[in-house]
């Protein structure tokens, strides 16, 4: 990625859950400007099936438009959570934010 | 704590509590020396069916209590159970599109699932493995 402006990073902590839903809904958002995502969620200690459906509408979204998404994940409980309803391969996960970045690099390249 | 130790709670079910009934069950299974992984396991599937319960039991319910009650109980023999019931009315369906992660996940961490739809919907998870075994 050229322009480091252009990546846009959201971050999202804590328990990502029911609770919170239109909290996640409303962090998750692009501008025309962004060339690339990374979704810094290295302090988020749980996620539900609500937080993963949000997050999956948004990798979605943003793959139809050809924006990549990274996501930054440190968490036991966030990595299992995504195997477990079968959704490993659904997300770009990294253990660290030059990991992402290398990666959204790679994608405007490609 | 000993195995026969339970825990019950009783709460409206409304999005606001399923964290704090969340933390009270990861507290017991602290307090009965559950590693961290199984008892992130554990509170990830209940989380699930809590959340259930709040977004779907009382869409085609008349019933006048909208409550969520979980009993959690650990056995002897290292076995956890945690039900999740609920005064509603289960909804039958394919999976909504994007969606149906909750049972999966469920699926995918107890060793035993069990949905009764008699009056309400119960929801029986049961838990098993050396993480669950009385701690000497
Ligand atoms: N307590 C309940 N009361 C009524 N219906 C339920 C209950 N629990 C589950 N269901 C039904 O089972 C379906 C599947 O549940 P599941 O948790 O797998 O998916 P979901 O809740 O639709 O979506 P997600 O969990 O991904 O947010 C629900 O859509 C609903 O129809
Ligand atoms: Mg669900």
């Amino acid at each position: 990625m050229s322009d480091g402006e252009s990546i846009k990073t959201i971050r999202l902590g804590g328990e990502l859950e029911i609770g919170r839903k239109d909290e996640i809904r409303t962090a998750l958002q692009r501008s025309g400007s962004d060339r690339a995502v990374l979704l810094d969620l290295s302090d988020v200690t749980y996620a539900d099936s609500v937080a993963l459906t949000e997050l999956l509408r948004f990798c979605v979204s943003s793959s139809h438009d050809a924006i990549p998404v990274a996501l930054v994940v440190r968490t036991p409980q966030f990595a299992r959570v995504v195997q477990y309803a079968g959704l490993a391969g659904a997300f770009k996960i990294f253990g660290d934010r030059d990991a992402a970045l290398a990666y959204l690099a790679r994608s405007d390249t490609e | 704590m000993k195995p026969g130790s339970e825990l019950r709670l009783y709460c409206p079910a409304q999005s606001q509590y399923v964290a704090p009934i969340r933390h009270a069950l990861a507290a017991f299974l602290e307090a009965l020396q559950v590693d961290p992984g199984a008892r992130d396991d554990v509170t990830t599937a209940t989380g699930e069916a809590l959340a259930n319960v709040v977004e779907h039991a009382y869409v085609r319910s008349s019933s006048k209590t909208r409550d969520v009650q979980l009993l959690a109980r650990i056995d002897r023999g290292g076995r956890l159970s945690v039900y999740v019931s609920d005064r509603g009315s289960f909804i039958r369906r394919k999976p909504l599109p994007g969606r149906g992660f909750g049972l999966r996940i469920i699926r995918a961490i107890a060793q035993q699932l069990r949905i009764d739809t008699t009056r309400g919907t119960c929801v029986s998870m049961t838990f098993e493995g050396p993480a669950f075994l009385e701690k000497r």
